[in-house]
């Protein structure tokens, strides 16, 4: 039996934490804080582990309430869960933002000229950079959009770019794109507002830049896009419903910019002019804000079992009478086979270098890359190139026998519709693990919300940062098990 | 506004205001049936699941009509699409949907009622008997007025919830007096004196007990109450109140003069709040209370389908 200690100190949050063969975002070495930390740091330590249960009881608390929640189907009845917070914030002093900000906005525009040219002129492609097979064998390149003129020229209103940090170079990379409906910003806003509550001393001392401008920017651009006079401008975001996992932040969005929330049927579409069904009869409206996928948005033009959508929509837009955002076809360019094009689309297009690195991407419609591929699957992670939200990917190094057989027989039955990276070590950062109440190392990435006007790129400082709660998982997606953390851009350095 | 929210929001209002009033009857009736003798027990319950419109639902789930069937059906059965806990379930799955259009109060407020309601325990409710539970309705229904009425903008939208929480509080006041009355002359035979309890609870059930004791300054007698419910001019919970409510409200919508109406809802809203204006208690009872309040029924049945054709539904566009 163990002697009870005279002097017992109280037991640390970070007692037993281990930096781990990883990037800790945290610590430099065991015990040492970078700069960046510091504050945040001293504050956590001072805090006995008590303290810090009740903090993150009450957070969770007012996240139910207020019904910050998204909804799981794969248990058959759709339940809503809490999209956990994790208190322990993800900070990025100001000189590493920049560089990242820098990077973002030159990989956007590179994007947005790309759309505009594979749905216009289609230079790269008789330039040959990039092969005609691969791009119209891409499921989400829609033909109807080929000769389209969008308002402003503007494909990518908003993007949501995923990074990471390699915990070999220490460096963020690109891992993937998101330029259709990228979701995820209604948490940052109201992680933000949790954590001023919750740890408010340490975010104080810290000095971070806000993130609230967010509604206000997408209105501005939203209202640009108006095919009428940008007074009287009507401006809706379109939602699935409240089925929709991400319904929660439809809703946010709308009320933050103040505009009419609609579904498929509060729309009807007249003599090539959309309307919404009012008290007061129909009324015109100008923007679309729209969260529905590509396939769903009109049953006319797309999947005509779709009951989400509008009849009429996409004779709306093409007619200019209706400005849509994003823009459709979009999944060309974030298909993850295109990826592995991206940098040449930056020199292409801008002539300038890439400035933030990407991830080694073996394209499985190559037949070199394909030989590669299968010969390593145990080696590598690989990816479905139209899916999102971490479904239909395969982990080598942690899969069992019959996934890896499963998926080589997938991939060599439709080579297109796969590439295959190998695993990153992402870095970590102390998260709070409930069982032990003690900090523990858990991988992270980084989606920033970038938002294109036409000229100039506005990224909120900062992002969501996700998280893989599960020990040792790689995972970061909400429909997985993962969280998210508040994302602090410093002032300065710390 | 758009007339799926519009929509949303009169059922938003219908839903917290049947789930109140559902929890107001239980209550009531239950608390009066502890005084009485075991012979009317049983037969008191009965009226509350006439009430609620669900007799033939009622009779394929239970053997028997007794207090802790009644209090289980009305208060937690997921299956009764009229019970409490189902009521409160629509009213937030409505605010959900329009949550964009509420205010963050209101919001927060209907979605921490629903979770706190799923949080009681059906078994131990019922061996507790239904106070502790309705009351909580209750106070969760006037909550949210309260935080509806300071933080919503008493616009169009705040009208639609306005017209739904009173149209239902008014065909609710009205299957409540006549179901209690029907009863009451049923049993007249056997008793052979008017039953001032039931009446007193009757009127308990609505929060107008003071009100009658100032008003009248006498004893229960049902004529007095089915008056005071059905004609009184100010009282929050009588028939023609919450008639005036409802053509305020309507009014409001479309800005219509008094006297003058735009739509078919507001006529015959216009016509119930004159009848109910001018009507005494004497004459109702002379034409016969049933038929006259089947009367009134109607009316508020054709005012919800007129309000919904006029500003819900769109005809099909081919």
């Amino acid at each position: 039996m163990e002697a009870a200690r005279p002097h017992a100190t109280i037991p640390s949050l970070f007692a037993g934490y281990d930096v781990g063969n990883f990037y800790d975002e945290m610590f430099s070495r065991p015990g040492e804080p970078r700069r960046p930390y510091a504050k945040v740091f001293q504050r956590l330590a001072s805090m006995a582990p008590e303290q810090f249960e009740e903090r993150r009881k009450l957070a969770d608390l007012s996240f139910l309430i207020q019904g910050i929640t998204f909804t799981v189907y794969n248990d058959g009845r759709g339940t809503e869960r809490l999209f956990p917070v994790d208190l322990i914030p993800r900070i990025v002093p100001n000189s590493e933002w920049r560089q990242i900000d820098r990077g973002l906005a030159q990989r956007v525009r590179a994007l947005n000229l790309f759309l505009q040219d594979v749905y216009g002129k289609q230079c790269i492609l008789k330039d040959g950079r990039i092969s005609r097979s691969l791009i119209y064998s891409c499921p989400h390149f829609h033909r109807e959009m080929v000769g389209v003129e969008v308002p402003r020229g503007i494909f990518t209103h908003v993007c949501g770019i995923d990074l990471v940090r390699d915990s070999k170079t220490g460096e963020f990379c690109v891992l993937e794109d998101n330029v259709r409906t990228p979701s995820g910003i209604s948490y940052v806003l109201e992680n933000r507002l949790v954590m001023t509550r919750i740890l408010p001393d340490a975010f104080h001392a810290s000095e971070v830049l806000p993130v609230d401008h967010y509604p206000a920017e997408l209105s501005r651009i939203l209202r640009s896009l108006s095919p009428r006079a940008e007074d009287n401008a009507q401006v809706v975001l379109l939602s699935p419903g409240i089925y929709n996992s991400a319904y929660f932040e439809h809703s946010f969005l709308a009320r933050q910019m103040g505009i009419e929330l609609v579904e498929g049927r509060d729309l009807i579409v007249d003599g090539g002019i959309v309307f919404m069904k009012t008290i007061r009869g129909p009324q015109r409206v100008d923007v679309i804000y729209r969260r529905i996928d590509d396939e769903f948005l009109d049953p006319l033009a797309f999947r005509p079992d779709s009951l989400l959508g509008v009849p009429g929509l996409m004779s709306a837009y093409r007619s200019g009478n209706v400005a849509l955002a994003n823009a459709v076809g979009n999944g060309v360019a974030d298909d993850k086979a295109i990826y592995a094009y991206v940098p040449e689309f930056i020199r292409y297009y801008l002539g300038e270098e890439p400035i933030l690195s990407t991830v080694q991407t073996y394209v499985c419609a190559k037949p070199g890359d394909l030989t590669y591929v299968l010969a390593n699957l145990s080696k590598l992670v690989v990816k479905a190139v139209g899916e999102s939200g971490g479904y239909g990917m395969l982990m080598g190094p942690t899969a069992d026998r019959k996934t890896i057989e499963q998926f080589r027989s997938l991939i060599a039955q439709n080579p297109r519709n796969y590439i295959a990276q190998p695993v990153i070590p992402l870095s970590r950062v102390p998260s709070y693990d409930v069982p032990s109440r003690r900090l523990a190392g858990r991988h992270v990435d980084l989606r920033p919300y970038c938002l294109f006007d036409g000229e100039k790129v506005v990224i909120v400082p900062g992002g969501l940062t996700r998280v893989a709660l599960q020990r040792g998982s790689l995972v970061v997606n909400s429909s997985q098990g993962g969280g998210s953390k508040d994302t602090w851009v410093l002032r300065g350095e710390g | 506004m758009l007339s799926r929210i519009a929509d949303s929001l009169f059922w938003l209002g219908r839903y917290i205001e049947r789930a109140e009033d559902t929890a107001r009857i239980l209550d009531v009736n239950y608390h009066m049936l502890l005084e009485q003798s075991q012979d009317s027990y049983h037969l008191r319950w009965e009226p509350l699941i006439v009430m609620a419109g669900e007799e033939n639902l009622f009779r394929r789930l239970y053997s028997e009509v007794n207090a802790e069937n009644v209090f289980e059906f009305l208060a937690f059965r997921p299956d009764n699409p009229s019970s409490i806990v189902q009521c409160i379930a629509k009213a937030r799955e409505n605010a959900r949907t329009i949550r964009d259009c509420i205010s963050r109060e209101m919001w927060e407020d209907i979605n921490g009622l629903y979770h706190m309601v799923g949080r009681f325990n059906p078994r131990d409710e019922i061996v507790a008997g239904p106070h502790r539970f309705c009351d909580k309705i209750k106070f969760g229904a006037h909550r949210f007025h309260g935080v509806t009425d300071a933080t919503l903008p008493h616009d169009e939208g705040w009208q639609f919830l306005r017209i739904g929480w009173s149209l239902e509080r008014a065909e609710m006041t009205s299957r409540l007096v006549d179901v209690q009355y029907q009863n009451l002359l049923d049993e007249l035979p056997t008793t052979g004196t008017p039953d001032n309890h039931q009446w007193m609870a009757v009127l308990r059930s609505v929060g107008a007990v003071e009100a009658y004791h100032r008003q009248y300054h006498s004893s229960i007698e049902p004529e007095k109450v089915a008056g005071m419910l059905i004609l009184h001019p100010q009282h929050p919970r009588s028939i023609r109140f919450s008639t005036t409510e409802v053509q305020a409200g309507l009014r409001a919508i479309s800005g219509s003069e008094r006297g003058s109406y735009a739509n078919e809802a507001e006529r015959l809203a216009g016509k119930v709040g004159e009848r109910l204006s001018y009507d005494t208690i004497e004459e109702i009872f002379q034409q016969g209370l049933h038929s006259y309040l089947k009367g009134l029924s109607d009316m508020f049945g054709s005012i919800g389908s007129d309000i919904a054709r006029n500003y819900f539904y769109y005809a099909v566009v081919a």
